[in-house]
């Protein structure tokens, strides 16, 4: 096993990195199939209502795929997103009551300044770890929360806050020209949402991913490889918040009117449940998060049944996902979702990845 | 060569590493001692892990511990760990580059210098394979190959052998044998495995209590008294 | 700047607040040492607890029987969610048990909403007959349910610290907390303490949330992120003594109602205890250690 024979077997085996096999090249067909359904087919099959909500879903898609950065590809957990949604809506209200700047302009200003907010937010975090690390991103949260009630929204009034407490006539966060009518501004926030899977997805697959998945397993063997930890774990936070914030400048234009009580500290709660029923390792689970978090409810309440039964809903599936995962809170696919996959690919392919058991640490 | 002075490691009331001192000279050097002895302490004061309460560790001429944690990879420290730490959902090929992209050296020659690594370790495995697929003595290879990637200076290895069937621990052994005259680094092996260490090491080194109780020539370490009596009274020691 | 007599009743009121964090923040503390859970779900429990009392009480029942009642389905449910997922998840770091919690806390958030719908008209209020009598001190006003509130909190402080200290069960508990796993092999039944551990838990949610839907407001999302505030005051503890917890747990509540005459801080108030228990999670964090285990998840 030691002879030249098999390195050069292992050579010409090796093919060069990123020739794309068969499975990557159905997956982008699909992925571009369901974009174009997506952009040109669905907003002539919905009603007004359900363009809306999944104007939403788009906006939540985003938010959910920063979450699912950290939880699921680092391991840190965040309780505090929805206050970083919150912060990337002020910030685009803000500019686009004060300032004439095109959309897109906008919505990079708005991901550049909630990433240094959630960057901030991310530095003291990191010399904590699980629980505790949680646990101060829910109050940095909390507190959040507690100040935007008192600063409230950006509605048009001067100063700094941009919140006129008196007006009588609170004039429409606007719209980019080009996507004015409700149809066309969900096929801009697909547009963005898109790029902002892409730009995750280049992260995933380069450097910062790998060093990301060293961490997960083992923050000390990634320190053993040589990774900078404390530098991938900030720019993760970098990046969920950059997203965030590009994401409630779409939210921001969508709503047209952003109150604080849109944001309360539950749904940074519910938005953690829904990540991690939708599989917070996969890019898909943050679509299917989406869709728990915005377009059930909608259904519901079209139907006139109470948005409360989902909440009852995201804590039962919290419960199970955790109680039911193999390992840890990040690596694992829904149970369901992952038998599906296994099945199907059992069809294509034969055999059974196998899981060896990891033995426990000793001592030295 | 690496000089260890004076080593001492509190955690709490307990003393890990006791005035630990030690020269590790060239080639691969066993480090054996019962559970609990201070091993894998001593080698987290090496990674950078855990800082010592006294004592300096002069690894080829350099202060050791005043490098960062992070930045030892790049130093040229590499380690294997007592649960394996290869990371499952990426491939053997890039478990290994990773070692070697991060410790900054120049990315032409990384293709070769990967595939080269898995060679020598003999793994036999596609290296475009996920490492969950793999079985654990392929495992166990893909680290060593993360540990011998590169230019290392320093190669140590946790109990590479825990739980492997005799087949492997024997084609990991010959593995081993092989690091110094194929990487240049200084190899210090902890193992339980006391054919594992005789085969491969020419010195050991015995800690018991955080204490060097005996250092030298591996025959004579393993049939050294006070060597049996801390290893509490196993008859068999080859 | 308000002048002291300004103060003087928030003193009183921010006692009583804190006498109850400190309720809360006992209760937490003890369940989490002895089961390595953190119990989130602590404000939603109470919550509930308030809201089934206050239905009976609409609906006619005896007003001492409605808070049994409370402060018993505290006791249950979360003696019900310990025995339940208390299993399965045991070998998990805390993380993941905390955040379990959270799903318990939207179950019980979902139900809450969904069977005391919040829409407009009538608020509802708790009233204990303490609320009525009352006495003077100087010249602020204090009635008995504050002080039940400060003396249930002092008193659960005591008989806790001696309860652990001095009895059989309470012994196991500090047991359990350094190390489950060797208790058990001591012929500890270590299921039955972590029983005790979640039933005097919830036992203790359910009267913290009777009294904090008397003294603050009842209403669903105000008692049930109440419980950050125990939360700092248990974090600032370092989830370890109970003393600590207590003084604590007062002075959370005393800063968080004194700043409310100050104009120009009254309306942050409300983040006192989050700014706090961040303060605490920081200073905690100082002597880290890299942990050389695998996650805690």
């Amino acid at each position: 096993m030691l002879d030249t024979a098999s390195s050069t077997a292992a050579a010409r085996q090796h093919s060069p990195l990123h020739r794309p096999g068969t499975r990557t090249l159905v997956r982008t067909g699909v992925i571009a199939l369901l974009l174009l359904f997506a952009l040109l087919a669905l907003p002539q099959l919905l009603s007004l209502y359900y363009i809306d909500t999944m104007t939403q879903v788009a906006v939540y898609c985003v938010v959910a795929l920063g979450l699912g950065v950290l939880v699921g590809r680092v391991g840190l957990v965040s309780l505090g997103q929805a206050a970083v949604l919150a912060i990337g809506a002020w910030v685009a209200a803000r500019l686009l009551f004060a300032t004439t700047q095109p959309y897109p302009l906008v919505l990079l200003e708005a991901g550049v300044i909630t990433m240094a907010a959630g960057t901030l937010i991310g530095l003291p975090a990191l010399r904590l770890r699980g629980l505790y690390l949680a646990l101060i991103t829910l109050m940095l949260a909390g507190a959040i929360t507690v100040v935007l009630a008192t600063t409230n929204f950006p509605n048009g009034g001067h100063g700094f806050l941009g919140y006129n407490g008196s007006s009588v006539h609170i004039p429409a966060i606007r719209r980019p020209g080009i996507a004015a009518s409700d149809p066309a501004y969900f096929r801009y926030s697909v547009v963005v949402a898109a790029l902002m899977f892409l730009l995750v997805f280049a992260h995933i697959r380069t450097r910062p991913g790998r060093a990301w998945a060293a961490i997960r397993q083992s923050e000390p063997a990634a320190l053993a490889a040589g990774i900078n930890t404390t530098l991938y774990k900030l720019w993760a936070f970098a990046l969920a918040s950059f997203v965030t914030g590009v994401a409630g400048g779409v939210l921001a234009g969508a709503v047209h009117y952003l109150y604080s009580i849109d944001f309360p500290t539950q749904d940074s709660i519910t938005l953690l449940a829904v990540v991690l029923m939708g599989g917070a390792y996969s890019l898909w689970g943050a679509i299917v998060a989406a869709l728990l978090l915005q377009l059930l409810p909608a259904l519901l309440n079209n139907w006139g049944v109470s948005a409360d039964w989902l909440t009852i809903l995201f804590g039962l599936g919290v419960l199970q996902v955790l109680t039911t995962a193999p390992a840890g809170l990040a690596d694992q696919v829904p149970r369901d979702l992952a038998r599906l996959g296994r099945l199907l690919r059992r069809r294509v392919r034969r055999g059974r990845p196998r899981r060896p058991a990891r033995s426990g640490g000793g001592t030295g | 060569m690496i000089e260890v002075t004076d080593l001492t490691v509190r955690f709490g009331g307990v003393t890990s590493l006791d005035g630990m001192s030690l020269t590790f000279e060239q080639g691969t050097c066993g480090l054996i001692g019962p559970n609990g002895a201070g091993k894998t302490t001593f080698f987290n004061v090496l990674s950078g892990f855990v800082r010592p309460a006294a004592g300096t560790v002069r690894a080829f001429g350099e202060d050791l511990l005043s490098i960062v944690h992070f930045r030892r990879a790049r130093w040229g420290v590499r380690r294997t760990f007592q649960t394996e730490q290869s990371i499952e959902e990426l491939s053997v090929f890039d478990n290994v580059a990773m070692i070697h992209e991060h410790s900054r050296l120049a990315g032409g020659s990384r293709r070769g210098d990967v595939l080269g690594a898995i060679s020598f370790v003999g793994l036999d495995a596609d290296p475009d394979a996920r490492v969950r697929t793999l079985g654990a003595g392929q495992r166990r290879l893909v680290e060593v190959a993360r540990a011998v990637v590169g230019r290392p200076k320093l190669v140590l290895l946790d109990e590479p052998a825990a739980g492997l069937p005799d087949e492997e621990t024997e084609h990991l052994s010959e593995v081993i044998r092989r690091i110094p005259e194929h990487t240049g680094a200084l190899t210090i092996l902890v193992d339980h495995d006391m054919s594992l260490v005789s085969a491969c090491c020419e010195t050991t080194a015995v800690l018991d209590f955080g204490k060097l109780i005996a250092s030298g020539p591996t025959a004579e370490v393993l049939r050294d008294e006070r060597v049996i009596r801390a290893y509490l009274g196993t008859a068999e020691v080859l | 700047m308000p002048s002291w007599q300004d103060f003087q009743p928030f003193i009183v009121s921010g006692l009583a607040l804190g006498g109850v964090y400190a309720l809360s923040g006992v209760g937490t503390v003890v369940l989490y040492q002895a089961t390595g859970v953190l119990y989130l779900a602590f404000g939603a429990v109470g919550a509930m607890g308030a809201l089934i009392a206050w239905s009976l009480i609409h609906a006619g029942t005896p007003e001492w029987v409605a808070w049994l009642v409370c402060v018993a389905f505290g006791g249950a449910v979360t003696l019900a969610y310990g025995m339940v997922f208390g299993p399965p998840l045991a070998r998990r770091g805390p993380l993941v048990k905390a955040v379990a919690t959270l799903g318990l806390t939207l179950v019980l958030f979902g139900a809450m909403d969904l069977l005391w719908t919040a829409n407009g008209g009538e608020s509802r209020a708790i009233t204990l007959p303490t609320d009525n009598g009352g006495f003077m001190v100087g010249q602020v006003q204090v009635n008995w349910t504050q002080v039940i509130a400060l003396c249930a909190g002092i008193a659960l402080v005591v008989v806790t610290g001696v309860f652990l200290r001095y009895t059989k069960l309470g012994t196991a508990m500090r047991a359990m907390a350094n190390d489950r796993e060797i208790t058990a092999t001591l012929g500890v039944p270590v299921r039955r303490v972590e029983a005790a551990a979640w039933l005097g838990c919830g036992l203790i949610a359910g009267l913290a949330g009777l009294l904090l839907a008397d003294l603050v407001a009842l209403d669903a999302t105000t008692l049930t992120f109440l419980v950050i505030s125990s939360l700092a005051a248990a974090l600032i503890a370092r989830l370890r003594s109970i003393a600590l917890t207590f003084v604590a747990a007062i002075a959370v509540g005393l800063i968080h109602d004194l700043l409310t005459p100050i104009q120009s801080l009254s309306n942050y108030r409300d983040m006192t205890p989050f700014v706090l228990a961040a303060a605490a999670l920081l200073v905690l964090s100082r002597h880290r250690v890299i942990s050389l285990s695998r996650e805690d998840a």
